[in-house]
């Protein structure tokens, strides 16, 4: 049967190469970046009227304009606090030296003094870096997002753990926020709520909401179900359960979900700035814009720095949980005499910072930016100079053997044959109903207008995900067979998925220049940790009796990996490329910045041109319906090949 | 068991909260930090991406910070709507060189944004070939020759035909049209940012490759490169004002720069408001400015360095 079902496909897919040979050109359904469909002038014109009426609807009045001031207020007031002069004075109301001794006592009440010493030694970093102020406001607007991402997401978190109604309600808008890219929902959020921290800070929460939920929900399942079964026999109410029972057990489940939700708002920092956002992300999109390589490298390493920062002080915060052993008497008074001398070294601090200009803002002689930034510089330079062959030549090779090709048959096809490649690939692999479904979004995207700039971005997304699957397929393998590869590997794993794809952006913009190369490999350097991280995951959990029978008859380790393991971790690798895929979509249409062109480009001139509101709006749409398309075929035919 | 010391900890940190509290209202640096801030208040610049943007909100904001003592912020920010927007939603307060040509019109009439006239750059715009090559085909440069020349244009990513590169997203472009008016053979390829165009044409001029793009005055790389302006192809003269109405036949539009501020600001009738009404220099200023920092001077030194030698029209600017 899977014999067959390959044959299907590698037939159709020659008989639609072959057909787009013949219909070369025709009904491509291609328009200039200036004209608008019948649909797009729609939706624009209603955008312009949505712009022209927020000072008068109702709707605005008492409805969307209040909550923009709300939270503005709230991140302002953080900002007020720790990053900007506050009102009628030159100085945050606490400056630079006072915020590392209120972090250095939190992070040490909260976990232990070496973490404590880390954060102090990542923020002096970004101060020396000459990003302090940046730095802050990053921290404000992650702080407010994630604050308001945890009071709503933690308790539909528990409702969705607790009712399966309630999970069954929430599971396709979870499922559809985890494929949303984040370009998409900018700017209509812009739209309603106009630029600035509000925007970004409610962009952030639909990010980071369904990631609590989805941890939450799944710590309160996955709980001992005895404690909670012998708490109700013994005549608790269920509100007492939930309190005394169930949230115990699952705190340490939950304060990793915190750690996920405060991650998940930090990779926002730098689009958020698109939106008018303070923070780290405005000197990273400018350093893309007059392509300064150091100057992105350096706000990029203070995003890496926030992440570091962020991620082990939350994460030690859960790992202190863990701890079962009760703490001695003499433990707790070195505990607290302790706590009490850094708590008044931290008091210390915030006063010095009010009252000494120097500890207030952060001074110049403390900073090495711009030698970083200058050697950064020169060496891009020499890069640029002296590997011009190998970059140029890695981007000719891909663009000449695999991109053209596949953007010719894609975009110069008639719009029907693609569909219905579309479709036939969503049969063979995903069944009738994955087929209509998928007929039905690709109509939709016809019907927009956008449909050639689709194809383009899908080219990009498929050429993308292609070298994700390459170079994930094989990290995935060794990391998954090899104890010491996950080890060293990890970090950079970790890494490349807290990392905002903006910041490396810049580098691979000055080495390949603004092409759709520029725009793929991007995509590819976000995806592969993903997929690396779910490959090795499928890899290991292939049950070891297998490959002991396969070793013990004889097997190679090559028959090991392609006979035993890849097969038995099908449904695995599978899912991984689909996630792949999602990934990749999500940055190369970021590229639109940078010559990528496709619907990435069409949402940022959007965002820019007035006449083309419509049309950057319907593009955010059409990168979700090819998102969705490709991720339903994807997940059912997961489903069935288990 | 760990609550054994759990609810102290928390009661000594809430003591540890409050008294950072009561020391946070106990002093303020304010007194020591010299420069307080005057009657002029607090505005936001908006910050559009090109170096010469860079260049007059820099001097503007030095000059209103250093001799009217206001509290400016800089927020880099998309040209047009989303600026526009930002100004109607307060805060943003200034943009000193808006290109649009009448795209805040909408917001105009509602009364967000208020046009302060000129601010004595003038905005020219025209495709350019690499100026070797106007050289070396000295007829490339009418816009009725460049169909022939189109094959030498080609490379990785543009299909086929030749690579013609356009402006950014914001920038008021016609390539396309230009393109398909003329019937010429070339794949319009939008680079992104000025730094791509920019970078496109030196190593063009420097290693004799083809490079065909937009490009415009007042700006920094026709200091660079000083024979730019002999690759300008010329296409008929402008007849259009609105590039949605423009043919594709015909140049672009020399356009007045605008300067154009909230209404929080109009209203304001300050020090600051009367600095940015006096505002007026030319596209050499604008270019001396910029051209320092490209070469790599913070804005801010780069600005003050401006500000120093000519304190005469810095002067007459404060209305002094």
């Amino acid at each position: 049967m899977p014999v067959r079902k390959s044959y299907v496909l590698l037939g159709s897919v020659v008989v639609w190469i072959f057909l787009a040979r013949i219909l070369n050109g025709r009904h491509t359904l291609q328009i200039a970046t200036y004209e608008n469909t019948f649909f797009t002038s729609f939706v624009g014109e209603r955008a312009l009227s949505i712009r022209g009426n927020r000072t008068e609807s109702t709707a605005f009045i008492y409805f969307f304009n209040p909550i923009r001031g709300v939270i503005d207020g709230f991140v302002q007031a953080i900002r007020d606090l720790i990053a900007v002069p506050a009102p009628n004075s030159v100085i945050p109301i606490i400056g630079w030296l006072g915020v590392i001794g209120i972090v250095a006592f939190v992070v040490f009440a909260t976990s232990q003094w070496r973490t404590a010493l880390l954060s102090v030694s990542l923020l002096l970093g970004c101060g020396v870096l000459g990003m302090w102020q940046f730095t802050m406001d990053s921290i404000a607007l992650t702080l407010a997002a994630v604050l308001l991402s945890l009071a709503f997401g933690l308790p539909l978190g528990i409702w969705a753990g607790l009712s399966d109604r309630a999970l069954r309600v929430m599971t396709p808008f979870l499922d559809l926020a985890q494929i949303l890219p984040t370009l998409v929902y900018m700017a209509p959020i812009a739209l309603v709520f106009m630029i600035g921290a509000a925007s970004a800070t409610i962009a952030t929460m639909i990010y980071a909401i369904p990631i609590c939920i989805r941890i939450t929900s799944h710590a309160i399942r996955t709980l001992n179900p005895a404690p909670v079964e012998a708490s109700l026999s013994m005549g608790s109410t269920s509100s007492q359960t939930l309190r005394k029972v169930q949230m115990p057990m699952a705190k340490q489940m939950i304060v990793l979900g915190i750690n996920q939700t405060v991650m998940a708002a930090l990779s926002f920092v730098v689009i958020a700035a698109l939106i008018g956002a303070p923070g780290l992300g405005n000197p990273v999109i400018s350093a893309l814009i007059i392509r300064n390589v150091g100057q992105g490298f350096v706000a990029g390493i203070a995003v890496v720095f926030l992440a570091i920062l962020m991620d082990r002080s939350t994460s030690a915060a859960a790992k202190r949980q863990e701890t079962f052993i009760p703490p001695s008497a003499q433990d707790i008074k070195r505990k607290r005499l302790t706590l009490l001398i850094t708590g008044i070294l931290a008091i210390v601090t915030v006063f010095i910072s009010r009252t000494v200009l120097w500890a207030a803002i952060w001074p110049k002689e403390f900073m090495v930016a711009r030698q970083v930034q200058e050697i950064t510089n020169d060496v891009t330079a020499w890069i640029l100079e002296n590997l011009f062959i190998f970059t140029n030549g890695l981007k000719d090779l891909i663009s000449y053997s695999i991109l053209n090709p596949l953007e010719t048959i894609l975009s110069q096809s008639p719009w029907y044959l693609t569909v219905s490649m579309i479709i036939c690939l969503a049969v063979v692999i995903g069944g009738v109903r994955t087929g209509i479904l998928a007929g039905v979004l690709a109509m939709c995207i016809v019907v927009s207008g956008l449909w050639f700039e689709s194809m383009l971005t899908l080219t990009q997304t498929i050429v993308g995900t292609l070298l994700t699957m390459i170079f994930g397929m094989a990290l995935g393998i060794w990391v998954g067979r090899s104890d010491r590869a996950a080890r060293s590997l990890r970090p950079f794993l970790d890494a490349g998925q807290t990392l905002p794809a903006f910041v490396y952006l810049v580098p691979i913009l000055g080495l390949f220049g603004p092409t759709r190369f520029t725009a793929i490999l991007t995509g590819v350097i976000y995806a592969t940790p993903v997929v690396v991280k779910l490959v090795s995951e499928g890899i290991r959990s292939v049950p070891t009796t297998l490959i002991e029978a396969a070793t013990a008859a004889g097997s190679t380790t090559r028959q090991i990996i392609m006979k035993v393991q890849l097969p038995a971790a099908k449904k695995t690798i599978v899912l991984a490329t689909n996630q792949g895929l999602i990934y990749v979509l999500a940055v190369v249409v970021i590229g639109g910045f940078v010559g990528g062109g496709g619907l990435g480009y069409l949402v940022i001139v959007g965002n820019s041109k007035p006449e083309l509101q419509g049309k950057g709006l319907i593009a955010g749409a059409c990168i979700l319906l090819l998102g969705v398309i490709f991720d339903r075929i994807m997940q059912a035919g997961a489903r069935r090949s288990s | 068991m760990k609550s054994l010391f759990r609810p102290r900890s928390a009661v000594l940190s809430a003591v540890i909260a409050a008294a950072l509290v009561v020391s946070g209202c106990s002093s303020s640096v304010n007194d020591s930090a010299g420069e307080a801030s005057g009657d002029c208040g607090s505005w936001a610049i908006a910050m559009h991406a090109w170096n010469g943007y860079t260049a007059s909100a820099q001097v503007v904001a030095e000059i209103a910070k250093k001799e009217l003592g206001c509290s400016i912020t800089q927020t880099t920010l998309d040209e047009g709507p989303t600026t526009y927007d930002a100004m109607e939603a307060g805060t943003i307060d200034l943009i000193i060189e808006d290109w649009g040509g009448g795209r805040w019109q909408e917001w105009s009439d509602r009364g967000a944004v208020i046009d302060l006239g000129d601010g004595g750059n003038v905005g020219l715009i025209g495709v350019y070939v690499a100026p070797w090559m106007a050289e070396k085909y000295p007829d490339i440069v009418d816009s009725k020759n460049l169909g022939k020349y189109a094959d030498l244009f080609k490379n990785a990513d543009s299909g086929g035909k030749g690579a013609w590169y356009e402006g950014p997203p914001g920038y008021t472009t016609i390539g396309e049209k230009m393109v398909s008016a003329n019937k010429l053979n070339f794949k319009v390829i939008f680079a992104g940012s000025e730094a791509a165009l920019i970078d496109g044409f030196t190593k063009a001029e420097a290693n004799k490759t083809a490079f065909i793009g937009y490009a415009w005055q007042p700006w920094t790389l026709h200091a660079k490169l000083p024979n730019l302006e002999k690759g300008h192809v010329k296409f008929p003269a402008n007849d259009w004002v609105d590039a949605a109405t423009a043919s594709g036949l015909t140049d672009y539009p020399s356009t007045p720069l605008k300067k154009l501020v909230s209404k929080k600001l109009n209203d304001s009738n300050g020090a600051f408001m009367t600095l940015i009404k006096n505002f007026k220099w030319t596209n050499d200023d604008q270019n001396l400015v910029a051209l320092d920092i490209e070469d790599g001077a913070t804005p801010e030194a780069a600005a003050q360095k401006w500000i120093d030698a000519h304190a005469d029209i810095v002067k007459k600017w404060l209305g002094k």
